[in-house]
């Protein structure tokens, strides 16, 4: 049994006590079905005094569990919240370095030699360092252009005949798709050949 | 003894919940999304579609992608509403033998309950999946 003190009174008393507690298994917690205290040669009031303490004891017990419980779903719920709060930390480090590369981009093309070449390079290096920061995050480009048609990876936006190319095959990638971890986070939008 | 789960089987979009320590919660699809479009499209090949995949394909097969069908459950072919909504769906609705309005796609005749079972079906998986029973 647990080390909590036993004159806890109130079930909030309970909550406030048990903090840091291990989840105790259900065997040692609960005692087996009483068995009736003392024999029956006692005088009844004697054997009532036992089995009342008996129950005491029982509702004692219940009492513990049920604030146990509670505390394990109210940890539970600062958990999630906390990682949700918290969920974008490694990601956005990752992103910093991807802000820093357009902020010197916007400032080489506001300068007063900028050519468009140098701003296409600089663009098309940020560009690169980013999808990278997604794919080490677990991100991966859908980009299905001649693929066949996979409605569980894509979304057909329109259909067009289009004479040599295969039917239901994509012959236009509006905007390309991602599944994070696996998970399709947003289909491809395509058009897809009659 | 298996779980209770609540399921609202709605016209354009569907959603279930299970009780989890007194309180409703909602549970999310294979996809993540917690609502599930309450679509049904036949592809070739006697593929069957439901929910999201469904609604992503219609634009390619629209006589076939079968959505809102919620609104003809129990009504007979001859009613006004039925009659306006089939100047507004793509796909077939006709007749049923008994007079009831059934839809039609890939050939088949099927009724209305019928398409809704196969996104309870789905629901019911989801539900499954969760609960892992």
């Amino acid at each position: 049994m647990s080390q909590r003190k036993d004159n806890i009174e109130t079930e909030q008393e309970h909550a406030l006590a048990t903090e840091a507690e291990e989840q105790a298994h259900l065997e040692d917690v609960v005692p087996e079905p009483a068995e009736p205290a003392g024999d029956d040669n006692e005088p009844l009031e004697v054997q009532l005094q036992k089995a009342q303490a008996t129950i005491k004891d029982y509702w004692d017990q219940v009492m513990r569990m049920r604030a146990e419980v509670e505390n394990n779903r109210k940890r539970a719920e600062r958990d999630v919240e906390n990682a949700h709060k918290y969920a974008l930390k490694n990601f956005a480090d990752s992103l910093l370095p991807v802000i820093d590369s357009m902020e010197m981009g916007q400032a080489a093309a506001n300068a007063e030699n900028a050519t468009l070449e140098s701003i296409r390079e600089g663009s098309e290096l940020t560009m690169t360092m980013f999808v990278q920061v997604l794919e080490r995050s677990g991100f991966e480009q859908i980009n299905p252009l001649g693929e066949k048609f996979d409605p569980e990876r894509h979304q057909a936006i329109s259909m067009v005949e289009v004479p040599d190319a295969e039917p239901n095959s994509v012959i236009e990638v509006m905007q390309k798709g991602f599944l994070l971890n696996d998970r399709l986070i947003r289909p491809a939008m395509v058009v897809v050949a009659k | 003894m298996g779980r209770i789960i609540g399921i609202d089987l709605g016209t354009t979009n569907s959603c279930v919940a299970v009780m989890e320590g007194g309180k409703p919660k909602v549970i999310e699809n294979a996809e993540g999304d917690r609502t599930t479009p309450s679509i049904v499209a036949f592809g070739a090949d006697d593929e069957v579609l439901v929910a999201q995949p469904a609604k992503r394909q219609a634009v390619t097969n629209p006589s076939n992608t079968l959505y809102a069908v919620k609104r003809l459950i129990g009504r007979r072919f001859d009613e006004d509403a039925v009659q306006k909504d089939i100047k507004l769906v793509p796909y077939k609705i006709i007749k049923a033998d008994n007079g009831d309005a059934w839809v039609e796609a890939n050939g088949q005749k099927m009724a209305p309950p019928e398409i809704s079972a196969r996104v309870l079906q789905k629901m019911k998986k989801t539900a499954e999946d969760y609960l892992g029973e």
